[in-house]
């Protein structure tokens, strides 16, 4: 069994942090770019079944009925697996009752939705263009459609941002009751427009003080805290984003995607023009066993509730301690190890790199 | 043949042309075509470059025929700055003629004065030359009524050349060889071979640059260090045009370089003499120095498995400064290393410089220190070269530290700021001269300890460059020392520990955590630094915990970047040293070197 991740990367409007692959929507480019995604999906999906399917962007919400209806008659053939885990990514202004019934009618039963924040001042700062009122209106909207899994987006950290207009965000999302929140930090990542403009980050005890924050008030609202940026109500992590920490095997598909089939991690190019020619790879890397033991420990550290050591073993034939001279982190309290589980306590995630770096 | 032979070196202060108006020389003489002539020839070390001044000595011969006679020129740099003074003065000494640069614009400075003195102690003949006449702002009158006024000069004797566009190049050649006498000395005497320079080749071994002064020597002769004994039968004879030329002998009068398959780099030291083993010279040439460090700091290698190849490039180094002396030493923070003395801080920078880029070993170098004297209550004396030395309080009488006589040539508008700097850097005031109207010549008594720190930097800042110093070691004096120590996470980091006056030891303690606290890096957990005195903490400071380091977001394509992000994070751990639990960068350890103690 495997898992799939398409990428749609098409926007009409372009976010001032975002550093994915994107560009601006135009019909006619998307339906070529549609004929090269089939064909490169054709070309390397083996026809497994999948048990996770992830459809992200870009925004792939924004899709035309017509792009629609070419990109659904691609995955409508794909086999799921009887506990399939199917997510689209939306924005907000394309959600509408039309949208969401075909979702639902094309084997869709989870949606990611990117709120990242309700205050009217964050939301200009990331250039979203929605309202509250809107996100609200199109939560309930969806739930009324069928859709019982439900993940939001939000963002925190972000310019001059204090801990009240924090509170007051996570108290709007809260009240949407929905099955799952990721809660990023903002990343001033290079290219991006915040990054252009020089926008100052806020104070990293400022940061780690909303993190606690977070952390609190989710928890006490019946949240999870399984992974560092997500949350979920028990029975609704991402089975999908599993696979990555997992360090899984996952097919990538489309412009910039990256994916892991067998031992070799590739990433798509970035070009349009390559990509609509055919020249799908951009890179191929073939991962020795050493960088996949790293990977599965920079990758699995970050779940909260850490690596199972006996799956360690039993992949890669060595335990965990064998590899990697972790006692001086486990005496200084930077790894511990409860019921065969080796993790970074609750109170160093938010310094892991730090201790990350002994695994690289 | 010996009278058609010049042997002249250039001397000048920082930055007025001397390396360019070399170039112009090798140009004119035909050694280098104006395409080969890399700026600055002579200067071959990427330091020396960069920092514009010239460490190692080089020498280069040169023909130029002149009224129908063929002139051997030797061409033999100096370095140039005061820390360097011993081996200017060998490669002076090898000289009977000197070319005194001076800047047109700038006019006569401090090393000017500095070099001519040592030139003139070495009986040479003076070429004064006002250089960079091109420049819009230069005042060639100005200048020359300073060389004639203050230097007494003839205007006459004056020579104006422009280095960039070769104006006078030709004259000043024809006059090193009309003014300059050709060498003294005589063939038909025992060998006296001066040396003034060697370096380590790794194929031929130590090559030892000399001047011949009385005898000579061929190929296949067996040569004698009179200072160590050692004997070595001469392999190569050469000389530099700047191409390496092949001889079979070198004559009384000549310079050049002699290969002999020394191995042993410590038998060959700067200032002592050669001569043959089967024909000695009954004495060798005055002058020879023993070295005396006046700075001594603890080198270690970030990596302690590289300890080896620190010792191996601190023998190389030794081979053409023999003015470095070092010893192996243990601290507890930094593991193994070596204890070296230096002429100076300057000297220190460029050995710790040179051994990172060209032996590429990265190292930590702990705070200089003098050599105390210290009387114990049992009556014994020790010294103490290394502030972990000092024993514990209780146990000492009394600590002497060494002093220096200072002599501060300053225009006089500049008194006032080096008083105050002076006195802050605990000077007894003895005097002061006036020169002439405009000139003042300021005696101090400083500790050299003082001196070893930011002194010069300091002179020069509050006195935009006009003051210059020199120092005479004035012999010991009792001083109410402390040893102050830096505790990092309650640990006695050992190679931050300096000795310093009781007076001054809590602004010390207050400025050195606080420089440490900004320079190292936020730990996992907080780090607090204390500065104290035997058990008492006079300063403290704590580094803040990292509080956020971590990638909020990491998906399916994300574990590439997020590799190399850690990669790149995991290298930057490299150029730190554990200490007990706590990741110092190198910087820190140098920063205590440069505190800024008002």
């Amino acid at each position: 069994m495997k898992s799939m991740y398409i990428h749609i990367p098409f926007c009409n409007s372009i976010c001032s942090y975002c550093d994915f692959c994107k560009m601006y929507y135009e019909e006619d480019l998307v339906l070529s770019y549609l004929d090269a995604l089939k064909k490169e999906i054709d070309r390397f999906y083996q026809k497994e079944t999948l048990k996770t399917l992830y459809i992200g962007g870009g925004t792939p919400s924004h899709l035309s009925k017509a792009c629609l209806t070419k990109l659904f008659k691609i995955i409508d053939t794909f086999p799921l697996d009887i506990n399939y885990e199917f997510t689209f990514e939306c924005n907000i202004e394309d959600l509408s009752l039309s949208l969401l019934t075909f979702l639902y009618h094309h084997r869709v039963n989870r949606l990611s939705i990117g709120v990242e924040s309700f205050l009217e001042k964050n939301l200009t700062f990331l250039n979203r263009h929605h309202t509250k009122e809107e996100v609200f209106k199109k939560i309930v909207l969806a739930k009324q459609v069928g859709f019982s899994n439900i993940s939001i987006d939000l963002m925190y950290a972000l310019l001059n941002e204090t801990l009240q207009e924090l509170e007051k965000d996570i108290d709007f999302a809260l009240s949407l009751d929905v099955s799952h929140i990721s809660l990023y930090s903002l990343i001033i990542e290079e290219h991006t427009k915040i990054q252009i403009e020089q926008i100052e980050p806020i104070s990293e005890e400022l940061d780690l003080k909303m993190y606690q924050f977070i952390e609190k008030k989710l928890e006490q609202s019946g949240y999870i805290h399984y992974e560092v940026s997500n949350y979920a109500k028990k029975g609704f992590e991402s089975k999908h984003n599993l696979v990555y920490w997992n360090n899984d095997v996952y097919y990538g598909f489309g412009l910039g995607a990256s994916g892991y089939i067998g031992d070799v991690r590739y990433t798509n190019t970035r070009s349009l023009n390559h990509y609509l020619k055919g020249n799908y790879r951009y890179q191929e890397e073939k991962l020795s066993k050493e960088i996949k033991m790293s990977n599965e420990m920079i990758l699995g550290l970050r779940k909260l509730e850490g690596i199972a050591l006996d799956d360690f073993q039993k992949k890669y034939e060595k335990r965990v301690e064998e590899v990697y001279d972790i006692k001086d982190l486990l005496d200084s309290k930077s790894l511990e190890i409860e019921k065969g589980y080796l993790r970074i306590p609750k109170d160093k995630i938010y310094v892991s790199n730090a201790i990350l770096v002994r695994f690289v | 043949m010996q009278e058609n032979i010049r042997n002249f070196s250039i001397i000048a202060h920082i930055d007025h042309g001397k390396s360019t108006l070399a170039d112009r020389i090798l140009e004119i003489t035909g050694a280098v075509s104006k395409r080969e002539a890399k700026e600055q020839l002579l200067d071959n070390m990427d330091i020396e470059r960069e920092r514009g001044i010239t460490i190692k000595l080089n020498q280069v011969q040169l023909q130029y025929t002149y009224k129908e006679t063929e002139y051997y020129l030797h061409l033999i740099d100096t370095p140039g700055h005061v820390d360097f003074s011993y081996e200017v003065s060998r490669s002076l000494a090898a000289c009977e003629g000197a070319i005194l640069v001076v800047d047109a614009a700038q006019g006569v400075e401090a090393q000017t004065l500095a070099n001519l003195y040592l030139a003139m102690e070495h009986d040479l003949t003076i070429i004064p030359v006002i250089n960079k006449i091109d420049l819009p702002n230069a005042d060639i009158e100005k200048v020359k009524k300073e060389l004639v006024n203050e230097l007494g000069f003839k205007e006459e004797e004056i020579i104006l050349t422009s280095a960039k566009n070769g104006t006078g190049i030709k004259e000043l050649v024809e006059a090193v060889i009309d003014r300059i006498p050709a060498p003294k000395g005589d063939k038909n005497k025992p060998l006296q071979g001066l040396i003034f320079d060697s370096f380590f080749d790794s194929y031929r071994g130590v090559v030892v640059t000399t001047r011949i002064m009385n005898g000579e020597v061929k190929v296949g002769d067996t040569i004698r260090f009179m200072e160590t004994g050692a004997t070595y039968e001469v392999t190569e004879l050469c000389v530099m045009t700047p191409k390496e030329k092949q001889l079979q002998k070198l004559s009384c009068g000549e310079v050049g370089q002699v290969v002999a398959s020394i191995k042993a780099i410590q038998d060959v030291r700067v200032g002592d003499t050669f001569t043959l083993d089967k024909n000695p010279a009954s004495l060798p040439l005055p002058g020879y120095q023993p070295m005396k460090s006046m700075v001594y700091c603890g080198i270690y290698p970030i990596e302690s498995t590289k300890f080896d190849d620190l010792r191996d490039a601190l023998d190389k180094l030794k081979l053409n400064d023999a003015s470095l002396v070092y010893e192996p030493e243990t601290s507890k923070a930094l593991g193994f290393g070596f204890r070296c003395g230096f002429l100076g801080l300057l000297h220190m920078d460029i050995i710790e410089e040179r051994i990172e880029r060209e032996f590429h070993i990265d190292l930590i170098a702990t705070s200089p220190s003098v050599i105390y004297q210290v009387t114990l209550t049992d009556g014994s004396e020790i010294e103490i070269d290394a502030p972990t030395k000092l024993p514990d309080r209780q146990l000492i009488k009394e600590i002497r530290e060494p002093y220096v006589k200072t002599s501060i040539f300053t225009p006089s508008e500049y008194i006032g700021p080096i008083m105050e700097l002076c006195q802050n850097k605990r000077g007894e005031y003895v005097g002061m001269d006036y020169l002439d109207t405009t000139r003042v010549n300021i005696h101090y008594d400083l500790p050299l300890s003082e001196i070893i720190y930011d002194f010069f930097d300091r002179l020069k800042s509050s006195t935009k460059g006009y003051a210059s110093f020199d120092y005479e070691i004035a012999g010991y004096r009792k001083s109410d020392l402390v040893r102050l120590d830096i505790l990092l996470n309650g640990e006695l980091v050992d190679a931050f520990s300096t000795i310093v006056h009781k007076d001054f030891a809590y602004s010390r303690g207050r400025a050195i955590v606080e420089k440490l606290r900004s320079i190292i890096p936020r730990q996992l957990f907080e780090v607090p630094i204390q500065a104290s005195i035997g058990a008492k903490i006079i300063a403290r400071e704590n580094i803040k915990a990292l509080r956020k380091d971590v990638l909020a977001k990491c998906y399916g394509g994300d574990i590439t970047r997020k590799r190399k992000l850690l990669e790149k994070q995991k290298e930057g751990k490299k150029r730190m040293k554990q200490v007990g639990s706590v990741e110092i960068p190198q910087e820190a350890f140098l920063s205590v070197l440069t505190m800024d103690d008002k």
